[in-house]
Protein backbone atom coordinates (compact mmCIF):
# COMPACT_ATOMS: atom_id res chain seq x y z
CA UNK A 1 0.00 0.00 0.00
CA UNK A 2 1.32 3.35 -1.00
CA UNK A 3 1.74 5.89 1.76
CA UNK A 4 -0.10 9.14 1.16
CA UNK A 5 3.00 11.28 1.24
CA UNK A 6 2.68 14.99 0.75
CA UNK A 7 4.49 15.04 -2.56
CA UNK A 8 6.00 18.50 -2.48
CA UNK A 9 7.47 18.24 0.98
CA UNK A 10 11.14 17.29 0.78
CA UNK A 11 12.12 14.04 2.46
CA UNK A 12 14.86 15.82 4.37
CA UNK A 13 12.21 17.66 6.37
CA UNK A 14 10.08 14.59 7.01
CA UNK A 15 12.74 12.35 8.45
CA UNK A 16 14.35 11.61 11.77
CA UNK A 17 17.51 9.57 12.28
CA UNK A 18 18.42 8.08 15.63
CA UNK A 19 21.72 6.29 16.17
CA UNK A 20 23.02 4.19 19.04
CA UNK A 21 26.18 2.12 19.45
CA UNK A 22 25.72 -1.16 21.32
CA UNK A 23 28.32 -3.45 22.85
CA UNK A 24 26.71 -6.40 21.14
CA UNK A 25 26.99 -8.20 17.83
CA UNK A 26 24.61 -7.18 15.04
CA UNK A 27 23.32 -10.75 15.00
CA UNK A 28 21.88 -10.39 18.53
CA UNK A 29 20.36 -6.96 17.95
CA UNK A 30 18.70 -8.28 14.82
CA UNK A 31 17.46 -11.24 16.85
CA UNK A 32 16.00 -8.88 19.47
CA UNK A 33 13.95 -7.20 16.72
CA UNK A 34 12.79 -10.42 15.11
CA UNK A 35 10.76 -12.28 17.76
CA UNK A 36 7.83 -11.22 19.95
CA UNK A 37 9.32 -12.76 23.10
CA UNK A 38 12.29 -10.42 22.65
CA UNK A 39 10.30 -7.34 21.58
CA UNK A 40 8.14 -7.60 24.67
CA UNK A 41 11.24 -7.38 26.83
CA UNK A 42 12.68 -4.15 25.46
CA UNK A 43 10.37 -2.21 23.14
CA UNK A 44 8.99 1.07 24.48
CA UNK A 45 9.93 3.36 27.32
CA UNK A 46 9.99 2.24 30.95
CA UNK A 47 6.50 1.98 32.37
CA UNK A 48 4.94 1.31 28.96
CA UNK A 49 5.11 -2.45 28.43
CA UNK A 50 4.10 -3.98 25.11
CA UNK A 51 0.93 -5.88 25.97
CA UNK A 52 -0.12 -6.79 22.44
CA UNK A 53 2.58 -8.19 20.20
CA UNK A 54 1.62 -10.02 17.06
CA UNK A 55 4.27 -10.39 14.41
CA UNK A 56 4.90 -12.37 11.29
CA UNK A 57 8.55 -11.62 10.75
CA UNK A 58 9.06 -12.12 7.02
CA UNK A 59 8.89 -9.84 4.00
CA UNK A 60 5.21 -9.04 3.47
CA UNK A 61 4.35 -10.22 6.99
CA UNK A 62 2.51 -7.92 9.37
CA UNK A 63 3.09 -6.80 12.92
CA UNK A 64 0.74 -5.24 15.43
CA UNK A 65 1.77 -3.91 18.84
CA UNK A 66 0.11 -1.99 21.62
CA UNK A 67 1.49 -0.67 24.85
CA UNK A 68 -0.14 -0.20 28.22
CA UNK A 69 0.69 2.98 30.08
CA UNK A 70 0.84 3.70 33.78
CA UNK A 71 -2.95 4.28 33.83
CA UNK A 72 -3.42 0.56 33.05
CA UNK A 73 -5.32 1.24 29.84
CA UNK A 74 -4.01 -0.28 26.63
CA UNK A 75 -3.18 2.39 24.08
CA UNK A 76 -4.21 2.45 20.43
CA UNK A 77 -2.49 -0.40 18.57
CA UNK A 78 -0.02 0.40 15.83
CA UNK A 79 1.59 -1.72 13.19
CA UNK A 80 2.45 -2.33 9.59
CA UNK A 81 4.22 -4.63 7.19
CA UNK A 82 7.81 -5.82 6.97
CA UNK A 83 9.05 -4.61 3.61
CA UNK A 84 12.66 -5.72 3.58
CA UNK A 85 14.61 -8.07 5.83
CA UNK A 86 18.35 -8.68 5.48
CA UNK A 87 19.32 -11.02 8.34
CA UNK A 88 21.75 -9.41 10.75
CA UNK A 89 21.88 -6.19 8.73
CA UNK A 90 18.64 -4.45 7.95
CA UNK A 91 14.89 -4.33 8.60
CA UNK A 92 12.49 -2.04 6.76
CA UNK A 93 8.85 -1.71 7.82
CA UNK A 94 6.05 0.76 7.63
CA UNK A 95 4.24 1.71 10.79
CA UNK A 96 1.36 3.81 12.03
CA UNK A 97 -1.36 4.01 14.63
CA UNK A 98 -4.71 2.38 13.96
CA UNK A 99 -6.44 5.73 14.19
CA UNK A 100 -8.53 7.21 11.41
CA UNK A 101 -6.44 9.67 9.45
CA UNK A 102 -3.22 8.75 11.23
CA UNK A 103 -0.22 9.08 8.98
CA UNK A 104 2.26 6.35 8.15
CA UNK A 105 5.97 6.20 8.62
CA UNK A 106 8.58 4.15 6.85
CA UNK A 107 11.24 2.89 9.22
CA UNK A 108 14.64 1.55 8.19
CA UNK A 109 16.73 -0.07 10.90
CA UNK A 110 20.32 -0.93 9.98
CA UNK A 111 22.80 -2.86 12.09
CA UNK A 112 26.44 -2.09 11.33
CA UNK A 113 28.91 -4.19 13.29
CA UNK A 114 31.88 -1.91 12.71
CA UNK A 115 34.13 -4.00 14.92
CA UNK A 116 33.48 -7.42 16.40
CA UNK A 117 30.90 -7.11 19.17
CA UNK A 118 30.27 -3.40 18.54
CA UNK A 119 27.27 -2.43 16.48
CA UNK A 120 25.96 0.89 15.33
CA UNK A 121 22.18 0.76 15.08
CA UNK A 122 20.67 3.47 12.89
CA UNK A 123 16.94 4.01 12.86
CA UNK A 124 15.73 6.20 10.07
CA UNK A 125 12.08 7.24 10.08
CA UNK A 126 10.45 8.88 7.10
CA UNK A 127 7.09 10.41 7.98
CA UNK A 128 4.24 11.06 5.53
CA UNK A 129 4.43 14.78 6.09
CA UNK A 130 6.36 17.46 7.94
CA UNK A 131 3.30 17.99 10.12
CA UNK A 132 3.28 14.33 11.11
CA UNK A 133 6.97 14.34 11.84
CA UNK A 134 6.60 17.36 14.05
CA UNK A 135 3.59 16.01 15.85
CA UNK A 136 5.49 12.82 16.62
CA UNK A 137 8.53 14.74 17.68
CA UNK A 138 6.45 16.90 19.94
CA UNK A 139 3.27 14.91 20.56
CA UNK A 140 0.42 17.28 19.88
CA UNK A 141 2.31 20.44 19.21
CA UNK A 142 0.19 22.24 16.64
CA UNK A 143 1.39 22.93 13.15
CA UNK A 144 2.31 26.48 12.32
CA UNK A 145 5.63 26.87 14.00
CA UNK A 146 7.21 24.20 11.84
CA UNK A 147 10.01 26.22 10.38
CA UNK A 148 11.75 27.13 13.58
CA UNK A 149 11.16 23.85 15.29
CA UNK A 150 14.57 22.22 15.01
CA UNK A 151 16.38 25.37 15.88
CA UNK A 152 13.92 25.87 18.68
CA UNK A 153 14.51 22.41 20.07
CA UNK A 154 18.24 23.01 20.05
CA UNK A 155 17.85 26.36 21.72
CA UNK A 156 15.48 25.01 24.33
CA UNK A 157 17.71 22.07 25.14
CA UNK A 158 20.79 24.24 25.29
CA UNK A 159 19.18 26.81 27.56
CA UNK A 160 17.54 24.22 29.76
CA UNK A 161 20.85 22.39 30.11
CA UNK A 162 22.47 25.59 31.26
CA UNK A 163 19.79 25.83 33.91
CA UNK A 164 19.78 29.59 33.56
CA UNK B 1 0.78 16.56 32.49
CA UNK B 2 -1.81 18.82 34.11
CA UNK B 3 -4.13 21.12 32.20
CA UNK B 4 -2.34 24.15 33.59
CA UNK B 5 1.02 22.75 32.53
CA UNK B 6 -0.29 22.12 29.02
CA UNK B 7 -1.65 25.65 28.80
CA UNK B 8 1.66 27.00 29.93
CA UNK B 9 3.41 24.86 27.34
CA UNK B 10 1.15 26.43 24.70
CA UNK B 11 2.29 29.85 25.83
CA UNK B 12 5.93 28.76 25.82
CA UNK B 13 5.67 27.44 22.26
CA UNK B 14 3.74 30.50 21.10
CA UNK B 15 6.43 32.69 22.64
CA UNK B 16 9.18 30.64 21.01
CA UNK B 17 7.55 30.69 17.57
CA UNK B 18 8.93 34.15 16.79
CA UNK B 19 12.54 34.56 15.63
CA UNK B 20 12.98 37.91 17.42
CA UNK B 21 11.83 36.43 20.70
CA UNK B 22 14.20 33.48 20.25
CA UNK B 23 17.01 35.93 19.59
CA UNK B 24 16.10 37.85 22.73
CA UNK B 25 16.23 34.62 24.76
CA UNK B 26 19.57 33.69 23.22
CA UNK B 27 20.87 37.13 24.18
CA UNK B 28 19.54 36.79 27.74
CA UNK B 29 21.12 33.36 28.03
CA UNK B 30 24.44 35.22 28.06
CA UNK B 31 23.32 37.43 30.91
CA UNK B 32 20.62 39.88 31.96
CA UNK B 33 20.06 43.05 29.97
CA UNK B 34 18.02 46.22 30.17
CA UNK B 35 15.36 46.92 27.58
CA UNK B 36 17.63 49.57 26.04
CA UNK B 37 20.42 47.04 25.74
CA UNK B 38 18.00 44.77 23.90
CA UNK B 39 16.83 47.53 21.57
CA UNK B 40 20.29 48.16 20.13
CA UNK B 41 21.22 44.80 18.58
CA UNK B 42 17.79 44.06 17.12
CA UNK B 43 17.09 47.33 15.41
CA UNK B 44 13.52 47.45 16.66
CA UNK B 45 11.84 50.27 18.52
CA UNK B 46 11.53 50.05 22.25
CA UNK B 47 7.74 49.47 22.13
CA UNK B 48 8.29 46.53 19.79
CA UNK B 49 10.88 44.98 22.10
CA UNK B 50 8.60 45.63 25.06
CA UNK B 51 5.75 43.89 23.27
CA UNK B 52 7.95 40.84 22.68
CA UNK B 53 9.10 40.90 26.30
CA UNK B 54 5.46 40.89 27.47
CA UNK B 55 4.86 37.69 25.50
CA UNK B 56 8.01 36.10 26.94
CA UNK B 57 7.03 37.22 30.40
CA UNK B 58 3.53 35.77 30.19
CA UNK B 59 5.11 32.45 29.21
CA UNK B 60 7.30 32.69 32.29
CA UNK B 61 10.44 32.78 30.18
CA UNK B 62 11.74 36.10 31.43
CA UNK B 63 11.41 38.07 34.62
CA UNK B 64 11.85 41.80 35.07
CA UNK B 65 11.26 44.55 37.56
CA UNK B 66 8.52 47.16 37.60
CA UNK B 67 10.52 50.02 36.08
CA UNK B 68 10.91 48.08 32.90
CA UNK B 69 13.24 50.43 31.08
CA UNK B 70 15.89 50.38 33.76
CA UNK B 71 15.46 47.07 35.50
CA UNK B 72 17.34 44.27 33.83
CA UNK B 73 15.46 41.48 32.10
CA UNK B 74 16.48 38.00 33.17
CA UNK B 75 16.02 34.68 31.46
CA UNK B 76 14.04 32.06 33.30
CA UNK B 77 14.86 28.77 31.56
CA UNK B 78 12.67 26.53 33.69
CA UNK B 79 9.70 26.46 31.26
CA UNK B 80 12.14 25.59 28.49
CA UNK B 81 12.96 22.33 30.20
CA UNK B 82 9.32 21.31 29.80
CA UNK B 83 9.36 22.43 26.18
CA UNK B 84 12.55 20.50 25.46
CA UNK B 85 11.06 17.41 27.07
CA UNK B 86 7.97 17.77 24.95
CA UNK B 87 9.94 18.31 21.77
CA UNK B 88 12.22 15.38 22.39
CA UNK B 89 9.35 12.93 22.68
CA UNK B 90 10.04 10.61 19.74
CA UNK B 91 13.74 10.59 20.43
CA UNK B 92 13.05 10.02 24.11
CA UNK B 93 10.89 7.03 23.29
CA UNK B 94 13.75 5.46 21.38
CA UNK B 95 16.43 6.51 23.82
CA UNK B 96 14.58 4.64 26.57
CA UNK B 97 13.79 1.69 24.32
CA UNK B 98 17.42 1.44 23.27
CA UNK B 99 18.54 1.56 26.90
CA UNK B 100 16.34 -1.44 27.52
CA UNK B 101 17.51 -3.13 24.33
CA UNK B 102 21.10 -2.62 25.46
CA UNK B 103 20.41 -4.35 28.76
CA UNK B 104 18.45 -7.07 27.05
CA UNK B 105 21.01 -7.97 24.37
CA UNK B 106 23.73 -7.95 27.00
CA UNK B 107 21.63 -10.53 28.85
CA UNK B 108 21.30 -12.57 25.66
CA UNK B 109 25.02 -12.33 25.14
CA UNK B 110 25.77 -13.54 28.66
CA UNK B 111 23.50 -16.51 28.14
CA UNK B 112 25.44 -17.39 25.00
CA UNK B 113 28.77 -17.07 26.73
CA UNK B 114 27.79 -18.83 29.92
CA UNK B 115 30.93 -20.96 29.77
CA UNK B 116 33.11 -17.87 29.90
CA UNK B 117 33.66 -16.19 33.21
CA UNK B 118 31.64 -13.01 33.40
CA UNK B 119 33.41 -9.77 32.59
CA UNK B 120 34.01 -7.46 35.45
CA UNK B 121 31.53 -4.66 35.89
CA UNK B 122 29.24 -5.72 33.07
Amino acid sequence: MKASAVADEPASEREVTITRVFDAPARLLFEAYSKPEHIMRWFGPKGWPVTLCEMDFRVGGKFRFAMTGPSGRQNTPFGGTYQEIVPGRKIVYDNGFETKGAGRMLVTVTFDEFEPGKTRLTMHTLFDSIAMRNSHMSRGFEQGTNSGLDQLGDLAAELAARGA
Amino acid sequence: MSQAAIQNLDRVFAALSDPTRRAILARLAKGEATVNQLVEPFGFTQPTISKHLKVLESAGLVARGRAAQFRPVRLNALPLAGAAEWLGNYEQFWAESFDRLDTYVNGLQRKEKRHESKRRGR
